[in-house]
């Protein structure tokens, strides 16, 4: 759980090395978004000593930005003073709409998987389909930390699924009320780049994925109980006549002899089987529905129906992939077939309305299936 | 070519009125989107008869049709297993008869079996109602119709017991040929 500490109007300055400087980032106002609200960056305190939280809601006076740009590490200075905007007046279309590029890692979505059902796509093919529904996803906040070893740590906190205030503890209702949202059942952090920060408060759509793209989808698997080692690892069991007793489903030997004289840590044997946070990788976005806000997705998901999943960009086929043809220059290959950009930082319900309702992606292959090859 | 240009041109037409564009994605389709009830509306955004509204909405108005009356449980109008069926379809063999063994029904993943003998040789062929390649479907004979051994209901819902028995296929499929 991340600490939360509101922070003084009045900056403390130390000058110390270890010490952290925070300033109001105010981020990149394309036409994408409305808000006029000037991020909160929530510091958590490290190990190496004491940290002062600062939260400028003004703009910053010049004296004290001189002294503490004297101070600060020259990596925090060129990222995150990049855009400095005081206020919502001055930003006014000076800066371009940012792009998704390569070495950027756009924040995920947290979904509810309703169940599943199949659709056709344009050759004619049938492919099996889950449907992943948004229910009020917003951005509760915005967080970057400095690891020990200096680095940066970016990550853009999620809320989703309203919750009645009255069942929302003291702790949890003062940090919606910070980020504006209505209280959520689920928050959940994405580790992100420092480009793709969102504005708290921004309501994400399902436009946010493009159909064609390849998604990971996270969820807690189905709890099946304690289960025998044939259903839990594909044991083979033995022999269903022959003599054998009363062990058909059994695991049969668990060791060698003497030597090692034991069985080895980490042997499989029954147990607790699901239940555990489980990632499907790689699943193909077929469909997206902005009224309803419905993310169909290829293949299976783990989870029961109505539980919460958490949806991102896929990391080998889409992340990784991505880096390594930007990186020798095969420019074409960089996004999936049928994908030519993605919605950064993110896709907001402000970007859903000027955009279709229903999208659906084309089949990946060239040729219909059910014309033979000569 | 046909194929191409016909695509091309349906994907124009069904893009949104006002040429809406997709600037993520230049081939993306643009379906007509589902109709939505305002009634309805709050509750489907918040998952109640979420997919019983798909099941519903997402096929075509002819597969709606053919879902609702020929592949319901209760229509008065539905197919019995042990009907003879004609089905056309787009990819080969285009045109199959035999008689529906069973019949799936999964809301737009319904499908059925049907079974024939064709040269001597036992065929079945899966059919989902859903699917675009499935274009007509015509009853040559509905089960549990005419007075007989040919019209009578079968007992059964699934008519794996035909692959045994080269008789009652010839029995109930004896309408075909005729």
């Amino acid at each position: 759980m991340i600490e939360m500490r509101p922070a003084p109007e009045v900056a403390v300055l130390q000058t110390r090395p270890t010490l952290l400087l925070c300033r109001t980032l105010s981020f990149i106002r394309g036409p994408m978004f409305h808000q006029l609200d000037l991020m909160r960056v929530v510091f958590k305190q490290t190990r190496l000593g004491k940290a002062a939280f600062f939260f400028f809601k003004s703009p910053p006076r010049t004296m004290l930005g001189l002294r503490s740009l004297a101070q600060t590490p020259q990596l925090l200075i060129q990222r995150c003073c990049r855009q400095l905007h005081t206020t919502a007046a001055n930003l006014a279309n000076t800066v371009p709409h940012p792009k998704w590029t390569a070495s950027s890692l756009r924040t995920g979505l947290i979904a509810r998987k309703r169940g599943m059902t199949a659709m056709w796509d344009d050759n004619g093919a049938r492919v099996p389909i889950t449907v992943l529904q948004l229910e009020n996803c917003q951005v509760t906040a915005n967080i970057v930390t400095l690891r020990p070893d200096r680095s940066e740590y970016h990550a853009v906190q999620i809320g989703a699924s309203d919750r009645p205030s009255r069942t929302t503890t003291a702790q949890m209702k003062g940090h919606f009320r910070k980020a504006r949202v209505p209280p959520k059942y689920v928050v959940r952090e994405f580790p992100v780049t420092p480009d793709a920060h969102i504005p708290v408060g921004t309501t994400l759509s399902a436009v946010h994925f493009v159909p064609g793209q390849y998604v990971d989808v996270t969820a807690n698997s189905i709890g099946k109980g304690f289960q025998g080692v044939m259903k839990r690892w594909n044991f083979r069991g033995l022999r269903a006549s022959h003599g054998v007793s009363v062990s058909h489903r059994s695991a049969g030997a668990t060791g060698a002899h003497q030597d090692p004289g034991r069985v080895w840590p980490g042997k499989k044997m029954a147990g607790r089987l699901g239940g555990k946070r489980i990632t499907m990788q790689n699943l193909t976005v077929m469909r997206v529905d902005t009224d309803l806000d419905l993310i169909f997705v290829k293949g299976a998901v783990p989870g029961a129906d109505d539980a919460h999943v958490l949806v991102r960009d896929a990391k080998k086929r889409l992340v990784t992939l991505a880096q390594a043809h930007q990186a020798v220059g095969a420019y074409e290959k960089v996004l999936p077939k049928g994908v030519d950009d993605l919605p950064f930082p993110a896709g907001t319900k402000e970007m859903a309305q000027h955009l279709p309702t229903v999208i659906e992606a084309r089949s990946k292959r060239v040729t219909s299936p059910f014309v033979p090859r000569e | 070519m046909n194929s191409r240009l016909f695509k091309l041109v349906t994907r124009l037409a069904s893009s949104k009125a006002g040429s809406v564009e997709y600037p993520f994605s230049k081939n993306a389709l643009l379906p007509v989107p589902l109709a939505v009830p305002s009634d309805r509306a709050d509750a489907l955004r918040k998952g109640r008869g979420l997919m019983y509204f798909l099941q519903q909405n997402l096929p075509e108005p002819k597969k709606r049709q053919w879902l609702q009356t020929l592949f319901s449980r209760q229509h008065p109008q539905r197919l019995l297993p042990g009907s003879v069926l004609t089905v056309t379809l787009e990819h080969a063999p285009g045109v199959f008869s035999g008689v529906l063994m069973s019949v799936r029904r999964r809301g737009p993943d319904t499908s059925f079996v049907l079974r024939n003998v064709v040269q001597r040789t036992g065929v079945e062929m899966q059919f989902f109602v859903n699917s675009p390649h499935l274009k007509d479907i015509r009853v040559i004979q509905r089960a549990g119709g005419g007075p007989g051994k040919e019209g009578r209901r079968q007992r059964r819902a699934k008519l794996f017991f035909l692959r045994d028995s080269p008789s009652k296929m010839t029995a109930i499929s004896a309408g075909l040929r005729g």
